[in-house]
């Protein structure tokens, strides 16, 4: 136990050989995360409003300001503007009478069709409103069920769905560079030469890359709670389901520097599985909303299956099959181990 | 003269030995590119079931609204799925679908006695923006329905005024932005690799004793940044061409000029970490730093638009304000409103950015020791 210890330690230690590629790998993810954070967008919309004149136009405003979510943020806060008729940045709504008729002129500046159907919808449900309220009990109820108790904000899911990809591009990166230099360095040669058994010499260097796995999650949990205020209901269930990401992700960047031997490629690897399983795993919505297709590569990787076993740490509510992506993950992660020590015996002792 | 073209053609023959140098500008924007293409270039209707247990004449009616309704990207809010019960409420519950409309037995009646018809939306909030989606289409839907069965007008009227004939959908807004992040790369990579690999080699060492004006070393390798920075955009280019249809075509020279100033803020900066830095964490730091910049620097759309939510320090950085001009000139070929302040203040950066590098990095070099 003492030679697996002091081998743990000496795979820390490695640390200082490349300093950069570890700040990256562990902090990467979590960049992104703040990054996209301060673009991704908000249910509510500053909508611009020329002062108004008229009843009609007050009314508006008020009805603007009731649009939203029961259970969630309001959609529109109107901003009131004096217009001189001049161009437009993004939407101006201005209540004129057009044909003895009060209407509400919506003058874009914008040409980018998504916020163009933002604004426009907007609007529709603020007037709808004063429709259905002139209409009184012929107006048409339309009774909201939504799944959840409260809208949870995007940046919830997008961060939630980023602890995979965080786990894998920190074990990953860092295991096909540290094996890779492994050959560039020559230092091969004393692992060679090595009596201690395979086993414990990459159980310590995968033991070290879980660990610094789970490291990045942690930190990312740390962010998402503090930009969200929502934290896991129990970070230890979310570290155990994040577990066999990170020894998959090892195995790959291990594999990967053992089977190409240089960095470049052994990262590019890393960065390609990483970033591929994130996208077509989940990472911007649920894999079921994207189409079959999408569904069934998503199911291929790990990312699908972790993010839909952390959902309920997240949101209170389960999806997917927890017990078929649990024993997904486990096969995989056991099969890549297997795979892995392989490969090394094949590489690193039988060459010597 | 001929000792400048025999130092450019030392740098192009530099690279030749190391061609991926051109692939470090290509990789990382066409992962960009067909990751939010699989994202964002789909078609954005909501799949919805709807259960319709009418025994009027309305539900039908309401049925049919569903396609009327038109989005700015001139297709339907809503794609009904033709479910039975069942298999709606089973879809939902696996999140195949987005979500299901019941329209009760005795809607009709209630709609024409006045008694407070109603419909149930089951929908999933997991995602508020999706959720917010769920709420302001119905408003469209139900917008029309009313107008359909003849209901009293509205008490206020609904118009709209665009700037052009037609839109333009998001991810050629987007592709525009990995375009410029292409032009940005491409330099960059290129200037690290050669550089990185002249200072391994020692080559900088020669250069540092040169009796000539540090000019003649630093004047190709820039130029040879330069024209693989646009070589790359400009393959990234036809790509999007290929995908979208979005060339610049008579305007190409203004798009390269307008990258060309980008990519010559960020040569000069990636020649001084070239000097400096180890060679995968220089990559590393180049490619990192292009993607960051590519995030908030309005990549993922319009800046004129989104001042508002543009951080300060996006300003920093002259892709913020490059980016929507070449946006005009791909997308629309339109000259751009504000061509003139552009193009000063991307000279502005790229003097600047020429200056000190350029400064920095000759003082480094002729430092001996």
């Amino acid at each position: 136990m003492d030679r697996f210890r002091l081998l743990v330690l000496s795979e820390f230690r490695l640390f200082r050989t490349a300093i950069p590629i570890h700040v990256v790998a562990i902090l990467q993810p979590t960049v992104m995360y703040v990054l996209m954070a301060v673009i991704l967008v908000q249910p509510t919309f500053d909508m611009e409003v020329d002062r108004p004149t008229t009843p009609e136009g007050w009314a508006l405003v008020r009805a603007m300001e009731e649009v939203g979510s029961p259970i969630g943020d309001p959609y529109i806060q109107p901003v009131l503007v004096n217009w001189d008729g001049g161009p437009v940045s993004r939407q101006v709504v201005v209540v004129e009478a057009k044909r003895d008729r009060p209407v509400a002129v919506q003058v874009y500046g914008l040409i980018d069709s998504n916020l163009v159907k933002n604004f426009r919808n907007r609007l529709t449900a603020a007037a709808l409103r004063l429709w259905n309220s002139e209409l009184g009990d012929r107006a048409v109820l339309v009774e909201e069920h939504p799944w959840l108790p409260r809208d949870v904000p995007y940046k919830v899911y997008f961060g939630m769905a980023l602890l995979p990809l965080s786990a894998f591009v920190a074990a990953a990166f860092t295991g096909s560079i540290l094996m890779a230099q492994e050959f560039e360095l020559q230092t091969i040669l004393e692992y060679r030469l090595s009596p201690v058994a395979v086993s414990l010499i990459l159980g310590a260097r995968l033991t070290r890359l879980v660990l610094s796995a789970l490291i990045a999650v942690v930190i990312l949990i740390l962010v998402i709670g503090l930009v969200t205020g929502f934290w896991p209901r129990a970070v230890g269930s979310v570290l155990l389901i994040l577990l066999p990401v990170a020894v998959i992700a090892g195995c790959m960047g291990v594999l990967a520097g053992l089977l190409f031997r240089r960095s470049i490629p052994a990262f590019l690897v890393g960065l390609v599985s990483g970033f591929a399983g994130w996208v077509l795993g989940s990472g911007f919505g649920l894999a079921a909303g994207f189409g079959q297709a999408y569904q069934w590569v998503s199911r291929l990787t790990p990312f699908a299956h972790a993010t839909e076993l952390l959902f309920p740490y997240y949101f209170g509510a389960s999806i997917g099959r927890p017990l078929f992506s649990a024993l997904f993950l486990a096969t995989l992660s056991l099969a890549l181990l297997a795979l892995t020590a392989l490969a090394y015996r094949r590489r690193v002792t039988a060459e010597v | 003269m001929k000792r400048f073209w025999i130092l450019l053609a030392t740098e192009f023959k530099a690279w030749r030995h190391d061609p991926i140098a051109a692939m470090g500008g290509l990789i990382p924007p066409t992962f960009l590119l067909i990751a939010f293409g699989l994202l964002f270039g789909g078609r954005l209707t909501f799949k919805v079931a709807l259960l319709d247990h009418d025994q009027g004449p309305y539900g039908p009616l309401l049925r049919a609204t569903f396609g009327e309704v038109l989005s700015p990207f001139g297709t339907p809010y809503y794609d009904l799925v033709d479910l039975s019960e069942d298999q709606a409420w089973d879809a939902y519950a696996a999140h195949r679908i987005d979500g299901v409309w019941v329209v009760p037995a005795d809607f009709s009646q209630r709609l024409e006695a006045g008694q407070n018809p109603r419909i149930e939306m089951h929908f999933s909030n997991y995602n508020d923006d999706r959720a917010k989606n769920h709420r302001i289409y119905s408003a469209e839907i139900l917008w029309r329905f009313y107008e359909k069965i003849g209901l009293p007008g509205p008490p206020l009227a609904l118009a709209e005024e665009y700037p052009r004939p037609a839109m333009i959908d998001w991810f050629p807004v987007i592709s525009v932005g990995i375009v410029l992040l292409s032009y940005m790369l491409g330099g960059m990579i290129n200037m690290f690799m050669l550089t990185q690999k002249e200072q391994v080699a020692r080559i900088t060492l020669e250069f540092g004793l040169t009796p000539r004006s540090m000019a003649w070393v630093l004047v190709p390798k820039l130029l040879v940044a330069l024209i693989m920075g646009l070589l790359t955009g400009t393959v990234l280019l036809g790509v999007v061409y290929l995908w979208l249809g979005a060339w610049p075509g008579a305007y190409l020279w203004a798009v390269w000029l307008l990258a060309g100033l980008v990519i010559l803020f960020w040569v000069p900066i990636t020649l001084l970490l070239g000097l400096r830095a180890r060679y995968f964490a220089g990559v590393l730091a180049t490619i990192l730093t292009g993607l960051t910049v590519f995030f908030i620097g309005g990549g993922l759309s319009m800046v004129r638009y989104n001042k508002a939510n543009v951080p300060w320090f996006s300003w920093l950085f002259p892709n913020t304000y490059a980016v929507d001009p070449l946006r005009d000139l791909i997308l629309f070929h339109a000259w751009p409103a504000d061509w003139a302040p552009t193009l000063l203040i991307l000279a502005g950066f790229a003097t600047l950015s020429l200056a000190a590098g350029l400064g920095l990095t000759a003082r480094e070099l002729r430092r001996l020791d």
